[in-house]
């Protein structure tokens, strides 16, 4: 008898909503089938059967809330005997401070065998170990097969959505907080984990960008957006200021290795912050696919847990809705967030004329623990430089 | 080099220590006169005279006493225990006196004694005269338990022995006495606790003891010819134990075999499991596995006792078994 338990997406999950069963008792179930929707804190998802068989039992009601790592259902053999006490089954101890690795569907009782060092590289690569076929002893998973799924994921591109699979940052440097650092963190904010916000803005002239998504849209017919060339400059801004990229975990701060823009994406049913992976890597033009992508499926409640965890950075915008400048929140545990309000012809002094310009106000909110006034205002100084000369963005 | 059989490399060092400390005095059944059953102790009495060289009742509590005596009163006496089956007739001496006396008189006493015996499985000696009980001596704090396989080793290993201070129980193997190796002539010592890498391999760390080092070889080239490299590790001592080499090993190749003569509940392969997956479960690739004697009484057929015995084709079958 198979378990389909409750997975945990991320490592903050607790428990999940069964928003309803896919699959009634009885009916017959293929591995990797949908059984059963989950909506949890950020996302809904399907979760999938363990294994070929009948869907034997279901052990909760839809609108049922269940801690993770708790059996949903029983997948098993038509004639197989249900466990007496099914309530009881033993779940996957999963402790919370633990970063668990999503776990879909199955208990660790009917997962292949796989050597200690197969499970360990996996993990480390962040490869689910049940997706690999093992050519060891009695199907056992060995180092081989790991080694040979690691080549492989190197030469795939990275699907945009996978489900549940949760993308982890490579910590690029690990700085141990000087007693400086740290006092100016315990002096700055009441709890050790709360940030300390500062928001500092500056103005920035915006022609030349307009200029460009004119040109774009003459020669190809396709628009792109401005928050692609904000997020774009934000990127390319934070290769230089690396420390603004990072997060504040306990007495460490951890300096990503990658760029990660989330963009703030109002729906319907409140405000989420998609991801753009390594954004920096990616030109202007595949940033405002991509966002034009993300907004898609935000609104149809589509985004997969893959989209949005593993930002390091957010871009948020209120132009659209008439805001000229606002001190957003900083999306924790990241260290900042750029915000950008709307953009209006304004009258400006340029070579001691007064002319009429497009302007737009950027604000940047700190964690001031992380990052002093200086590099901060340098960082939006950069960000102001590229949007003002978007050759740089190329 | 010059070639000598692991007996006569063993004699070499009995003499050489005598000559080299007027301390070091021998002990045990038939080892003057008759030179030993096995010759390790040819010409010793002759050269060095019965106050040395002692031809003792047989008697083996008598002899063990004696030699912690001696050793307690300032000489460094070697005691040969004629086979190892009858070591547990003195095991009360040497577990609960020679090892502990160092530690209870708070460092004041010292038993500077080595306990020489060997077992005979594979000469057909029969179920009372053929026992390997390592694990008996090396679960006593207090003992060093070093086990040689090769002539040099045996050498340099027994050198060690006579000169480190401590009660060391030195086990030979009866079907070892005659096979022949290189060993230097000059005054050379293998310090205790330190593996010797035997064969550089790849896919499969054998950790082989005593007898079963040869064969371990044996099957290394075996399945070399079947495309596997074996790394065959010599632990040489298991008390004190070369833990590092074994874990660098089984890091690299990920699999871990032990293959002893001893019976497989609590034995050497046991021990040494156990330290590697506490120390290097991440690293392993594969169960460890264990090649050793069956929990039975050695059979006294020569037929049955092959069949009883670890050897080379055992341990390729296992390494088949391990890789897949």
């Amino acid at each position: 008898m198979l378990n389909v338990v409750m997975p945990r997406l991320d490592p903050a999950m607790q428990s999940g909503k069964i928003v309803e069963w896919l699959k009634r008792e009885g009916d017959r179930v293929e591995k990797d089938e949908p059984i059963v929707r989950i909506e949890g804190e950020k996302t809904t998802f399907e979760v999938n059967s363990p294994g070929v068989g009948v869907l034997r039992k279901l052990l909760f009601e839809a609108g049922a809330d269940v801690q993770v790592g708790q059996a949903l259902a029983l997948v098993g053999e038509p004639n197989e005997p249900l466990p007496p006490e099914t309530a009881e089954l033993e779940t996957p101890r999963l402790s919370l401070a633990q970063e668990a690795p999503a776990v879909l569907g199955a208990t660790r009782v009917q997962e292949p065998p796989a050597s200690p060092v197969a499970r360990k590289m996996a993990r480390e690569a962040g490869i689910d170990v049940s997706k690999i076929k093992g050519s060891g002893p009695g199907g056992r998973i060995v180092r081989e097969d790991v080694q040979k799924a690691i080549e492989q994921t190197k030469g795939r591109v990275e699907p945009v959505a996978v489900l549940a699979q949760v993308r982890t940052v490579p910590v690029a440097r690990t700085i141990k907080l000087s007693g400086k650092r740290k006092a100016t963190a315990e002096r700055l904010s009441y709890g050790f984990h709360t940030a300390v916000p500062v928001t500092i803005t500056m103005e920035t002239r915006t022609e030349a960008v307009l200029e460009r998504r004119k040109e774009h849209h003459s020669k190809t017919g396709k628009e792109i957006s401005v928050t692609a060339y904000v997020v774009k400059a934000a990127a390319k801004a934070l290769e230089d200021h690396p420390l603004l990229n990072s997060s504040l975990e306990g007495e460490e701060l951890r300096v990503y290795g990658d760029i990660n823009v989330a963009v703030a994406i109002n729906t319907p049913d409140g405000l989420v912050a998609p991801v753009i992976p390594k954004t920096n890597m990616k030109s202007v033009l595949e940033i405002s696919r991509e966002i034009r992508d993300l907004t898609e499926r935000a609104m149809q409640n589509k985004l997969s847990v893959s989209d949005l965890t593993g930002g390091t950075f957010t871009v948020t915008n209120l132009g659209g809705y008439g805001v000229d400048l606002f001190a957003p929140v900083i999306n924790p545990p990241q260290c900042a967030i750029l915000g950008y309000g709307r953009t209006s012809e304004k009258p400006v002094v340029i070579e001691k004329e007064v002319r009429v310009a497009a302007m737009t106000t950027l604000s940047l909110v700190f964690d001031h623990r992380i990052v002093d006034g200086v590099p901060a205002a340098q960082f939006l100084q950069r960000v102001k430089e590229l949007l003002e000369d978007p050759t740089k963005l190329d | 080099m010059r070639e000598l059989t692991y007996a006569d490399a063993l004699r070499e060092a009995l003499r050489e220590e005598m000559l080299r400390d007027p301390r070091v005095v021998l002990m045990g059944e038939e080892i003057g006169v008759f030179e030993g059953v096995y010759k390790v102790t040819r010409g010793l009495l002759k050269e060095f005279g019965p106050e040395r060289v002692r031809d003792t009742p047989i008697s083996e509590a008598a002899i063990a006493g004696a030699a912690i005596g001696a050793a307690l009163a300032g000489l460094k006496p070697v005691a040969e225990i004629m086979y190892m089956d009858f070591v547990p007739i003195c095991l009360d001496q040497i577990a609960t006196q020679a090892a502990k006396m160092h530690f209870m008189s708070g460092g004041k006493l010292k038993v500077p004694m080595v306990l020489r015996t060997q077992y005979s499985l594979g000469r057909a000696h029969g179920s009372q005269h053929s026992q390997f009980f390592p694990s008996w001596f090396f679960q006593v704090p207090g003992l060093k338990v070093v086990l040689p396989s090769t002539p040099h080793d045996a050498k340099g290993l027994l050198k060690a022995a006579i000169r480190d201070g401590n009660p060391v129980v030195f086990i030979e193997s009866g079907m070892l006495y005659r096979t022949k190796g290189p060993v230097p002539e000059d005054d050379y010592v293998i310090p205790l606790g330190q593996c010797d890498v035997k064969r550089k391999g790849n896919d499969l760390t054998v950790v082989a003891v005593s007898r079963l080092v040869n064969e371990a070889l044996a099957a290394a080239v075996k399945l070399e010819q079947q495309g596997l490299t074996v790394e065959v590790i010599d632990p040489r001592t298991i008390q004190p134990l070369d833990l590092t080499t074994i874990l660098q090993s089984v890091k690299k190749t990920g699999r871990l075999m032990v293959a002893s003569d001893d019976v497989k509940s609590g034995g050497i392969g046991s021990e040494i499991a156990a330290a590697v997956i506490e120390e290097a479960f991440d690293s392993l690739d594969a169960p460890i596995v264990r090649v050793a004697s069956p929990n039975m009484p050695i059979p006294f057929s020569p037929a049955l006792e092959q069949a009883y015995m670890p050897n080379a084709e055992r341990i390729v079958e296992a390494a088949k078994k391990l890789i897949g």
